[in-house]
């Protein structure tokens, strides 16, 4: 039991090695107190935003179908990619890894601009159509490209390509200004609004609602299922609900005949059931592809349609108002007559040319002579309405032209009408250009002057005449009809203007190129002036933009009419050659059926049978167009759904 | 030998007995719960069959008196070289190091048994002193006794076990008979060519993955991925265990994978998530007392081989606790140092289960001549 003399300052070593001790203690012991207990709330739900992921039950948008169910536009399953700033990590760090591992461009001003334009402020749609692939690559890169996601959504696709697409519009995703107008208040970045066409004007019906679920996820954004970890937030939050389908009044098979028909050329044509409302085709040409907006449009694309010379993204029968020409007369015949100034039989003269107030009114005959109502009609005689006109006086053309809505939008249900113009003594006055002139009564007496139309106001009032003074809205989505008036028509006044508006086609009047052996079309032509037609030339001899613009506008058959139309080609000569041939096109179609060759001698020159592609194998649809910004979309969709990040269980199965 | 076994349980230290037992259960269990359901599932039984050897080895290392294992010290040191040298050339390299010598199913990293081997080889020498009086040329030869195997571990390279082996240095500067004006004089130079040797280092042989470690330290902002990462989901899971923590098993940090290594270096991550501030201070509890206790052997130890070999122990394993807790708690740069006992691996733990066994053993024998 010796101890050998220690060290005299040991005990002073040892108590500084357990002061040493108790401070590492303590020191460690303030830091997980800091940690857990002061700071442990944050930290837990810091660690509950790394576990749970609130996954979008995405809902389809409702389907669009034609009149015999047609599909119109259906959804697709697309793959998108998505940065999460909630996530933590550098975007500039994130943009080189992006190049440098999934080899796409995207500087960063385009990122920012992505996240402006996303509803949900964390979340940025950073490009669509993106190949599945980049679904590993991403997992297997997770530390650098954390930030990123690929996530599936469904997206718009019209199988018919520009087929009707004024009438369809398209979508876009929903912009933070979107969400406001619809008050939507929406977690997902991959909304799809309606921007244009039904799907702006159905858009709530056709939307549907993302349902929400709150997943389990690992450090890799996988989903996991640990029976250990009861997590009460993990579950469905919200059911989705799939958007409704919606049927169209439109008929897919007379909507390519007529825009065949067009043949290049620019204008519109609208087929309606007068007795309904029913719209049967909207053609507006030049068109485009609806398709082009569900991809995110490229800036050069945008450019290159709204900088077209041609203004394919003008919905024409709604917002061209042109002159109206001579399809005007028969309504100032209607007023004369209901008037009692004018009956059947009353009588002018025309030699070509009529001076009025030290103007000269201008025929484009050289003289009809004694010209009545019905061959006024018939042979669009100038001189007579111009005499009908001053006799009926502007204010009451004014009044029934308000009954007819002329001037007026008609309400259908489509974007961005506008209406054309009913020129009145007060409008002139309100805009400060003086008085009305009885002389400027003779230009609008012939649809030139102050009066302006678009073609669906002109077909309105064309589909009332039809109906015997009916006015139904026109709908581009079926429905029951809605009455929007009813204007009173003596029915001799209406048989006269019927028997006018059936012998401009049926008696050798303009409009003889609408002639269909086996229907009574009534129609009536109008040659809306561009340039003055005093300058005595042809207007054949114009150049093509000085030429003036083709009317063809009517309804058949005479008796119990089913369909009203118009026809407007932009700078297309005489109505009643152009206009008369479209509209032709398009009523044989739909008295005979697809193949009038069978019914009916003279072959057509629009062929049917190649002009309806089955909605399945659209022959002019390139069913997925490479996007500029975006790398080779994917061809299809793959067969295993990858079980993965914000897959939509709403749609998936 | 009866006699040997009655006088333990009359002057064992069962004390340090019992938390070293307390450490192992604990590290089982937390081995467990870091690897069920994870690929390292296997992982968790062989630690389990590690803490029945370590105990076997506890055992050795207490009853046998520590003049015995000193005996052999230089054997056992020799030994050590031989093998660093061996593992230098053949060894198997894990992570970029050769540290890893495979015996059949069974590997090892002798860096681990090296130091508790220095440490007993410098036992050994200052037993062999005549003057029980550690001046500067003693202490100079402790260093080179213990900076040997640093070096060849150095090299490896294993940066973070090499640095294992300094507490010890600091375990000589602390017994010996260095006056303060002389330990500061030498702890100058020692910073100065700690510094020069970092500033070299640092453009020489650091590999990336160490400098961004230690700039990540120095400013977590910068790097959220990587090691940055690490650190950031490590506080996370410290965190978010609050009070009482998620339970066993339960922790959404570990389970879920966001935890890096929670079976090794950030096993107290694992801890401290899933028992919570209680279970955590429970645990550096068991620290403070098997420490503690140590340095009250220092006083109790009959000769300063003893105490050497007992400040060898408290140095070594007080600086694994703060370098790995202090990692996992953001309070020192991340290093691959494990916590002791708690976790896996069987040569780390096996090799500092000989340096509490040896510091009990001084305890237990410090009436015998």
């Amino acid at each position: 039991m010796i101890r050998p003399s220690p060290d005299a300052s040991l005990p002073a070593k040892a108590a500084f090695l357990k002061v040493l001790v108790w401070t590492v203690f303590i020191l460690f012991g303030l830091r997980l107190f800091y940690l857990q207990v002061l700071q442990g709330s944050y930290y837990r739900s810091l660690s509950e935003n790394n576990y749970t992921r609130n996954i979008v039950l995405r809902s389809p948008r409702g389907m669009l179908l034609d009149r015999n169910g047609k599909v119109l536009c259906r959804n697709r399953v697309s793959f998108s990619l998505v940065m999460d700033s909630a996530k933590g990590g550098s975007v500039d760090d994130t943009i080189a890894a992006m190049r440098r591992i999934l080899g796409f461009e995207i500087t960063r001003a385009e990122v920012t601009a992505a996240f402006h334009r996303s509803p949900v402020g964390s979340l940025a749609v950073l490009a669509r159509d993106v190949p599945p692939s980049w679904l590993q690559k991403i997992e297997a890169h997770q530390q650098e490209l954390s930030m990123l996601r690929i996530e599936m959504e469904l997206r718009r696709e019209y199988p018919y390509g520009n087929r009707a697409g004024h009438a369809l519009g398209y979508v876009g995703l929903m912009s933070p200004e979107d969400a406001k107008r619809l008050e939507l208040k929406e977690n997902d970045p991959f909304i799809e609004v309606g921007k244009a066409g039904v799907e702006k004007t159905a858009n709530l019906r056709l939307m549907g609602k993302n349902g929400l679920r709150t997943a389990q996820v690992n450090s890799s954004g996988r989903e996991v299922v640990d029976p250990n970890l009861r997590l009460p937030s993990v579950g469905l939050k919200e059911e989705p609900v799939p958007g409704k389908p919606l049927k169209l009044n439109l008929d897919m098979d007379l909507q390519i005949i007529l825009e065949q028909a067009f043949a290049g050329e620019t204008g519109s044509a609208v087929f309606m059931n007068p007795n309904t409302g029913e719209i049967l085709a909207w053609v507006s040409v030049p068109d485009y592809d609806p398709n082009l907006f569900s991809k995110s449009v490229s800036t050069e694309d945008w450019n290159a349609l709204v900088n077209d010379p041609g203004h394919p993204l003008l919905n024409r029968p709604i917002q061209g108002a042109y002159p109206a020409g001579s399809t005007f007369k028969p309504f100032v015949a209607l007023v004369g007559l209901e008037e009692g100034i004018l009956t059947a039989s009353t009588v002018f003269s025309c030699g070509g040319v009529w001076e009025y107030g030290g103007h000269a009114f201008h025929c484009h005959s050289k003289g009809h002579g004694a010209v009545d109502m019905l061959s006024a009609i018939q042979n669009s005689c100038n001189i007579y309405f111009y005499h009908a006109g001053d006799r009926i006086g502007i204010q009451r053309l004014d009044r029934w032209g308000a009954l007819f809505g002329l001037g007026q939008k008609t309400g259908v249900d489509l974007p961005g009408e506008t209406s054309g113009l009913l020129g009145s003594p007060e409008w002139k006055k309100a805009r400060g250009m003086g008085p009305w002139y009885p002389g400027e009564t003779l230009p609008v007496s012939i649809g030139q002057g102050y009066l302006t139309v678009t073609p669906l106001e002109l077909l309105s009032f064309y589909g009332t005449l039809a109906t015997g003074g009916t006015r139904y809205r026109p709908r581009i989505a079926s429905g029951p009809p809605e009455l929007l008036s009813t204007v009173a028509i003596s029915p001799e006044s209406l048989a006269v203007i019927k028997e006018g508006l059936w012998r401009v086609v049926n008696g050798g009047g303009t409009g003889k190129g609408c002639r269909i052996p086996g229907v009574d079309v009534c129609a009536k032509t109008g040659t809306a002036q561009v340039v003055e037609a005093s300058s005595g030339k042809n207007t054949y001899s114009l150049e093509k933009g000085e030429r003036d613009h083709a009317w063809f506008a009517g309804f058949a058959p005479r008796n119990n009419p089913t369909v009203a139309f118009v026809v407007m080609v932009e700078h297309g000569g005489h109505g009643g050659d152009v206009g008369a041939a479209i509209a032709k096109a398009g009523l044989e179609y739909l008295f005979f059926g697809k193949n009038p060759t069978e019914v009916q001698g003279p072959p057509v020159p629009h062929a049917p049978e190649q002009a309806a592609p089955s909605p399945q194998v659209p022959t002019d649809l390139p069913l997925e167009p490479p996007v500029p910004e975006e790398p080779p979309v994917p061809q299809g969709i793959p067969a295993t759904v990858p079980a993965d990040p914000g897959s939509p269980t709403g749609a998936a199965p | 030998m009866r006699q040997a076994l009655k006088g333990y349980v009359v002057y064992g230290d069962h004390l340090t007995s019992l938390l070293f037992l307390a450490l192992l259960v604990v590290g089982s269990i937390m081995v467990h719960s870091a690897t069920t359901g994870t690929k390292f599932t296997s992982l968790a039984p062989r630690q389990t069959a590690w803490c029945f050897v370590a105990a076997a080895v506890y055992l050795l290392a207490t009853l046998i008196p520590y003049d015995i294992w000193i005996e052999y010290s230089y054997v056992l040191y020799g030994l050590c070289i031989v093998v660093l040298v061996a593992v230098m050339l053949f060894g198997h390299a894990v992570a970029g190091s050769r540290s890893w010598l495979i015996l059949g199913p069974v590997g090892f990293q002798p860096s681990e048994f090296a130091k508790v081997a220095a440490a007993l080889a410098g036992a050994g020498y200052l037993k062999d002193l005549s003057q029980k009086v550690i001046g500067l040329r003693e202490f100079g030869m402790l260093c080179a006794i213990i900076g040997l195997p640093m070096v060849l571990t150095l090299v490896e390279p294993d940066f973070g076990t090499a640095t294992t082996f300094l507490p010890m240095v600091l375990a000589a500067f602390f017994l010996s008979r260095l006056s303060l004006g002389q330990i500061l004089k030498w702890a100058g130079v020692a910073v100065v060519a700690g510094a020069v040797l970092f500033v070299i280092g640092w453009f020489t042989f650091f590999k990336p993955y160490q400098k961004e470690r230690i700039l990540t330290f120095v400013n977590p902002g910068t790097n959220l991925r990587g090691a940055g990462y690490q650190v950031h989901q490590a506080r996370i899971a410290v965190g978010s265990g609050e009070v009482t923590g998620k339970g066993l098993y339960s922790g959404t940090q570990n389970r879920l994978n966001f935890l890096p290594a929670p079976h090794t270096d950030f096993v107290f991550g694992v801890i401290a998530e899933e028992t919570g501030f209680v279970g955590s201070m429970a645990l550096l509890a068991i620290f403070l007392a098997l420490l503690a206790r140590f340095a009250g052997t220092i006083l109790l130890a009959r000769d300063l081989e003893g105490r050497f070999l007992v400040c060898c122990s408290f140095a070594v394993i007080l600086y694994h606790l703060v370098i790995n807790v202090g990692m996992v708690i953001g309070l020192v740069p991340t290093t691959g140092i494990p916590l002791p006992f708690i976790s896996y691996g069987g040569s780390s733990l096996i090799g500092l289960t000989l340096f509490v066994g040896l510091a009990a053993n001084v305890r237990a024998h410090r009436f015998l001549r």
